[in-house]
C-alpha cells in the first residue's frame, strides 16, 4: 500500500477545513457581531475560521489541478509519480507511531516510569539489536535518571501507576 | 457532629502538646493545587503557607505546588472534582471557588469542594492617577454621573472580583463607568500610572509600588474599618490614613476578597481537622505575619461554621450584583 | 554617569564567593531546565522560590536570574540538535540551527547560538545600565492600542515575506490563531471553542503544540527517511569552536539590528519569543540571499539568539521598575519579589540600590559564566548525536511527552502532543510553513485582547490606532513591513520582465 501526495494533500485540506467549520459553528454560538464596545467574543474566531475554510478550499482545488496534470503526464510519458509514502516508509512510520501510542497508553495506565522503561528497552532490543538484558538496563537507567531529575531535584510529580506505591514511591 | 469537632478543636488549641488529636496524618506528598498561574496572588499565598509549614515543622510530608490557573482558576476546581476523596490535595483559591459557577458554565459545583479555612482578607481600594482631578470618591462618582460611560475603570479579568466591585459601585451610586478588563492587577496598575485609564480597584500590594513613587494615589478602601497603621508610603500617608469608602460617602460597607483553602469533597472529618489545625498553626508563624504585613492584607482565620457563614454571606451579596448585571450564566 | 557609579557599587555587591557560587549553580540548573522541553524557565524558577526564603533578596534574585539565563542558553541546544525547542523563545533558532546541524556542522551552530546569545545579553544589560530611568518611563506610554501595535508589528515583520505558498501560509496562520482562542477569554470572560471538553478550558498550551509540531514531527520525518540522525559523524573539535568565534564579527550588522529589536521588544510588552521571531523575519528580509534562509544560514541563528537574549535581559527592567513582567519567567520572579517583601515599582531603584544594581551587575557576570559553561557542554551535547537512533529516538520521545506533561500536569496534553506530532510531520512534508502557526499561537490571543481593550476605550472606533505619535508610528512601520517587501518583489519582477519584451 502506498500513499500518493494527492491523497495527503486532499486529506489535509479536508482536515483544516473541518477545523475552520468547527470554529465557525462554535463562534456562531457566542455571537460574532460588532457591538458598541467592540467585537463580540465570537467575532474573531468566526472570521478567522471563514478564512481558514477559504484557504483550505483553495488548497483542495490546487491539489486536484496538480493531480490532473500528473495523471495526464503519466499517461503521455509513462513516468509514474513518485509516491508520497512508499510501502517501506509507511511500515516504518506505522511501527514507530504504534510504539509511541503504546507508550502514551502505557503512561496513562501504568505510569510513566514503567512505560518508559519498557518502551526504551523494547526499541533497543527489537530495533537496535541489543541483547535483552542490555536493552532493559538502558531503559531502567534512563528511567532512574528521569526520576532523579523530576521528582528528586525539581519535585515535580509525574504520572504514576499501580506499581510505584508498592515500592513506596508516591 | 460539627459541634463536637469544634469542641475538640478548642480543646486541642488549649492543650498544644496533644499530638494524639489529629488521628490522620499525610503519608505521602501533599499536592498544593493553586488556582492561579505562577507568580499570581493565590500562588504567593500557597507558597507562603508551604514555607511556613515546612520551616516550622508543622507538617512532615513533602509538599509540591501545582499551578492550575486556567479558566480563571476553574482548572484547579475541576481537578478537585476529579480527585474527590483524596486527602493529599489542598486547593488554594479566593472566592472564585464559589463564584465562578455563577458566571460561567462549568463542570463543577461548589459542593465538589470542602472548605477548610480562610486565612486572610485582601482589601480593595479605589485608586486614581496622582495628578487626576478627583480628590475623593464622590468627585469621581459625580464626574461619572455628569458624563456617563466615559470614565474608565481598569481591572483584572472579566466578571471577576474587580468588575463585580465596579458594578457594585455603579449600582449603589447610580454612576455609569466604562470597565476595561486587563490581564492582572500589575498590568492594571501600570495602565493607571501611564494615564491610560482613569481609575482602578487594585489590592494594596498591586499598587503600592506606584503609590510610593507618587504615580497613583488611593481614594478610599472598601473595608468596615480603616486599615492597620503603617509607615508612611506615599504623600506622607500610610494605609491607616486612607478613609473607608463608607466614611467618604459611598455606601458600601465592605468588599474584601478571602484567601481560601479547600479539600476535595468526601474526605474523612479527621482529614479536615488535620488541615484546620495546620492552618491555625500557620496563622501564628512569623512567616505568615510577615506575609500579611508585606502584602497589606488583613489576617482573618475563619474555620468551620464561621467559615460557612462567611462564604454564605459573601456568595449571596455577590450573586445579587451578578443578577443585577445579568451575568449569571443561563442554565 | 551616576548609573555607572551605581553599577560599580553593584559589582561590589554581586561579586562575592557566595554569589559567584549561586550564579554557577543557577546557570547549571537553568541549563538542565532549558534543555528539557516543557520544563521551562518559568517552571524551574518557581520551583526554586521556596529555596530562596533562606537567602537575602539580593542573593535570591541572583540565583533565580542566573537560572533564567541558563535556561535561555540551554533552550537553544535541543533546538539545534534535535529540532526540539527547549524554551518557547528558541523556536526561531530551529529554523536555521537545525538544518546547519544536519549538514554536520552542529558544533558551529551551537557555538554561533551561544556566542550571539551572550552578545545579545550583553547589549541588553548595557542598555539597562545606561537607560534604566528613561526606559521605564517610556514603557509607561504603552496603553492597549500601543500593545496591539507592537504585536501587529511583530506579525508584520515575520509574515511579510515567505517562500511557501500563500494559501498554505494562510492555513497555518489561521490555525494558530484559532488554537490561541481556545479557553477563557480575558476581555469577555467567555469560554470559547472548548466544545464542552473540560480539558480545553485552560486553553491549548503553546509549549505542548510546539513540542508536538517540532519534536515529534521531526522524529517522524527522521524515521521515514531511515532510522538515523543526519548529523552523525560531525567531528567535535575545540578548534571548530574557536574558528566559529572568529567568524562572528562578520555578522555585525545582523547582531546590532537584532540587539536593537530585542531591546525594543524587551522594554515594550512584546517579550523574548516575539523578539526572536521578529528579528529572524527582518534578517531574512534584509538578506540578499533571503531565499536561502531555512537551510542553515549563520545569520538565521545569530538573529533570533541575539534578539532573544537582549529581550530577556531588557525584560527585567519593566519588571523591576513597573511591575509589568514581559515574560512568563519575569512574572514568576516578580511573585518572588513580593514574597521577599520587595515591591516592584519606580521606587525600587531608589530604595533598594543594593538589590537592583547587584542584580544588574550579576547579569554581566552570570551571562559570562553562562557562555563559558554552555560552550563547555557543546562537545557533550554534540556527542549525543552519535548514540544509535534506536536508543536516542525513543528517549527523545519520552522526554517530549514528559516535558509536555510537566507544563500543566495534564494527561490530555499527551494526546495533544501525539496529534500535533502528526500535524507537524504532514505540514512539513506538504510544504505548509510551521512558523506562522507558532507565532500566531504566541501573539494571537494577546493581540486580540489588546485590540478588544482598545475598542472598549474608543467605543469601537479604529481611529484609536492612529490617535497619537507613538501608536501611529508603530502602526505605520508595521504596515510598511507588511506591504513594502511584496511591492519591491513585484517591482523587481516587472523590471526583470521588461527587457525581455
Amino acid at each position: 500500500m502506498t500513499v500518493r501526495r494527492f491523497h495527503a494533500e486532499v486529506g489535509t485540506a479536508f482536515a483544516t477545513a473541518g477545523l475552520g467549520i468547527a470554529a465557525v459553528t462554535g463562534a456562531a454560538g457566542l455571537g460574532f457581531g460588532w457591538e458598541e464596545s467592540g467585537p463580540q467574543p465570537g467575532y474573531f474566531p468566526f472570521y478567522v475560521g471563514l478564512i481558514l475554510i477559504g484557504a483550505s478550499l483553495w488548497n483542495l482545488m490546487r491539489a486536484f489541478m496538480k493531480h490532473r496534470a500528473a495523471v495526464l503526464h503519466e499517461r503521455n510519458s509513462g513516468e509514474i509519480e513518485e509516491p508520497f509514502l512508499g510501502r517501506e516508509n509507511l511500515g516504518r512510520i506505522g511501527m514507530f507511531l504504534a510504539a509511541m501510542a503504546g507508550f502514551v497508553i502505557g503512561t496513562l495506565t501504568l505510569g510513566v516510569y514503567v512505560a518508559s522503561t519498557v518502551y526504551i528497552a523494547w526499541s533497543a532490543w527489537r530495533q537496535g539489536g541489543y541483547r535483552l538484558w542490555v536493552a532493559l538496563a538502558i531503559g531502567a537507567g534512563f528511567t532512574i535518571v528521569q526520576y532523579v531529575i523530576f521528582e528528586v531535584i525539581f519535585k515535580i510529580p509525574l504520572l504514576k501507576g499501580p506499581i510505584e506505591p508498592l515500592l513506596g514511591i508516591y | 457532629m460539627t459541634k463536637i469537632k469544634t469542641a475538640l478543636l478548642t480543646a486541642a488549641a488549649v492543650m498544644v502538646a496533644a499530638p494524639a488529636m489529629a488521628e490522620w496524618a499525610p503519608n505521602r506528598p501533599i499536592e498544593f493545587v493553586v488556582a492561579s498561574g505562577a507568580g499570581g496572588g493565590t500562588d504567593n499565598f500557597a507558597r507562603t503557607i508551604q514555607s511556613a509549614l515546612t520551616r516550622n515543622d508543622i507538617v512532615d510530608a513533602p509538599m509540591v505546588v501545582l499551578n492550575k490557573g486556567g479558566g480563571s482558576g476553574a482548572e484547579a476546581f475541576l481537578y478537585a472534582r476529579q480527585n474527590a476523596g483524596d486527602p493529599n490535595k489542598l486547593i488554594f483559591g479566593t472566592n472564585n471557588v464559589y463564584l465562578l459557577p455563577y458566571v460561567a458554565k462549568l463542570a463543577y459545583t461548589t459542593e465538589d469542594l470542602q472548605p477548610v479555612a480562610t486565612l486572610a482578607l485582601d482589601e480593595f481600594l479605589v485608586w486614581v492617577k496622582a495628578d487626576s482631578p478627583y480628590e475623593s470618591i464622590t468627585d469621581l462618582i459625580d464626574a461619572a454621573k455628569e458624563a456617563p460611560g466615559t470614565i474608565t475603570f481598569g481591572g483584572s479579568q472579566s466578571k471577576d472580583t474587580d468588575e463585580t466591585l465596579v458594578a457594585l459601585i455603579e449600582q449603589v451610586s447610580g454612576a455609569d463607568f466604562k470597565y476595561v478588563p486587563f490581564n492582572g492587577g500589575g498590568e492594571t496598575g501600570v495602565q493607571l500610572a501611564g494615564g491610560h485609564i482613569a481609575a482602578n480597584v487594585n489590592n494594596p500590594n498591586e499598587n503600592i509600588g506606584q503609590w510610593q513613587a507618587g504615580a497613583v494615589r488611593p481614594l478610599c478602601v472598601f473595608s468596615p474599618e480603616r486599615m492597620a497603621e503603617s509607615e508612611p508610603i506615599g504623600d506622607d500617608m500610610g494605609w491607616h490614613d486612607i478613609p473607608t469608602c463608607k466614611e467618604a460617602g459611598l455606601d458600601i460597607e465592605s468588599y474584601q476578597m478571602p484567601r481560601t483553602v479547600w479539600l476535595p469533597k468526601d474526605t474523612d472529618p479527621e482529614v479536615v481537622a488535620f488541615y484546620e489545625d495546620a492552618m491555625k498553626k500557620v496563622a501564628e508563624t512569623p512567616e505568615w505575619q510577615d506575609y500579611l504585613t508585606k502584602t497589606s492584607q488583613t489576617g482573618a482565620v475563619l474555620l468551620d461554621e464561621e467559615l460557612a457563614s462567611f462564604i454564605q454571606t459573601n456568595e449571596d451579596n455577590t450573586v445579587k450584583v451578578f443578577q443585577a448585571e445579568g451575568w449569571t450564566a443561563a442554565e | 554617569m551616576g548609573n555607572l557609579d551605581l553599577l560599580m557599587h553593584g559589582f561590589g555587591v554581586a561579586i562575592t564567593p557566595m554569589h559567584l557560587m549561586l550564579m554557577v549553580g543557577g546557570v547549571l540548573m537553568g541549563l538542565v531546565v532549558g534543555v528539557l522541553p516543557g520544563l521551562g524557565a518559568p517552571n524551574g524558577v518557581s520551583l526554586l522560590i521556596p529555596l530562596t526564603f533562606a537567602l537575602d533578596p539580593t542573593s535570591a534574585i541572583i540565583l533565580l536570574s542566573s537560572m533564567y539565563w541558563g535556561a535561555l542558553f540551554g533552550g537553544s541546544t535541543t533546538s539545534i540538535l534535535f529540532n526540539i525547542p527547549g524554551e518557547p523563545s528558541s523556536v526561531a533558532t530551529t529554523f536555521d540551527g537545525y538544518p546547519m546541524a544536519r549538514k554536520g556542522e552542529s558544533t558551529r551552530a551551537l557555538t554561533l547560538a551561544f556566542m550571539s546569545a551572550g552578545v545579545g545579553a550583553l547589549i541588553g544589560v548595557i542598555v539597562i545600565t545606561l537607560l534604566a530611568g528613561w526606559a521605564s518611563n517610556f514603557a509607561l506610554q504603552f496603553g492597549a492600542p500601543e500593545y496591539f501595535a507592537v504585536y501587529f508589528l511583530a506579525f508584520a515583520a515575520f509574515i511579510g515575506m515567505g517562500s511557501a505558498s500563500p494559501a498554505k501560509t494562510l492555513v497555518s496562520l489561521t490555525t494558530g490563531l484559532l488554537l490561541s482562542t481556545v479557553g477563557m477569554d480575558t476581555v469577555t470572560g467567555e469560554i470559547r471553542l472548548t466544545f464542552g471538553l473540560d480539558q480545553l478550558l485552560s486553553g491549548i498550551s503553546f509549549l505542548v503544540v510546539v513540542i508536538g509540531l517540532f519534536g515529534i514531527g521531526e522524529l517522524l520525518s527522521t524515521v521515514q527517511e531511515g532510522l538515523r540522525f543526519r548529523g552523525v559523524g560531525s567531528k567535535i573539535d575545540l578548534r571548530d569552536v574557536l574558528r566559529t568565534i572568529a567568524e562572528l564579527p562578520r555578522y555585525w550588522a545582523t547582531t546590532i539590528r537584532s540587539g536593537l529589536i530585542g531591546i525594543w521588544m524587551g522594554i515594550t510588552p512584546g517579550g523574548p519569543t516575539a523578539a526572536s521571531f521578529m528579528s529572524y523575519g527582518i534578517a531574512r528580509q534584509a538578506s540578499r540571499k533571503g531565499e536561502a534562509f531555512g537551510t542553515g544560514r549563520p545569520e538565521g541563528i545569530v538573529a533570533p539568539e541575539t534578539a532573544d537574549h537582549s529581550a530577556g535581559s531588557c525584560a527585567m527592567l519593566p519588571m523591576l521598575a513597573l511591575g509589568v513582567p514581559s515574560s512568563a519567567t519575569a512574572a514568576v520572579m516578580m511573585g518572588g519579589l513580593m514574597i521577599w517583601g520587595l515591591t516592584p515599582g519606580p521606587m525600587l531603584f531608589a530604595t533598594k540600590p543594593d538589590f537592583v544594581w547587584g542584580l544588574i551587575a550579576s547579569m554581566y557576570v552570570s551571562n559570562l559564566i553562562g557562555v563559558i559553561l554552555v560552550l563547555a557542554t557543546v562537545p557533550m551535547f554534540a556527542a549525543l548525536l552519535r548514540i544509535p537512533f534506536a536508543i536516542i529516538g525513543p528517549m527523545i520521545v519520552v522526554i517530549c511527552f514528559v516535558g509536555a506533561y510537566t507544563v500543566s500536569s495534564a494527561s490530555f496534553d499527551l494526546w495533544l502532543v501525539l496529534l500535533f506530532g502528526l500535524v507537524g510531520y504532514l505540514f512539513t512534508k506538504l510544504g505548509y510553513p510551521l512558523a506562522p502557526l507558532v507565532l500566531a499561537m504566541v501573539l494571537g490571543h494577546k493581540a486580540e485582547n489588546a485590540f478588544h481593550q482598545s475598542m472598549i476605550l474608543s467605543n469601537g472606533s479604529l481611529e484609536i490606532f492612529f490617535s497619537n505619535t507613538l501608536v501611529t508610528s508603530i502602526m505605520l512601520i508595521a504596515l510598511a513591513l507588511l506591504i513594502l517587501p511584496k511591492t519591491l518583489q513585484l517591482g523587481s519582477r516587472l523590471r526583470r520582465k521588461a527587457p525581455v519584451e
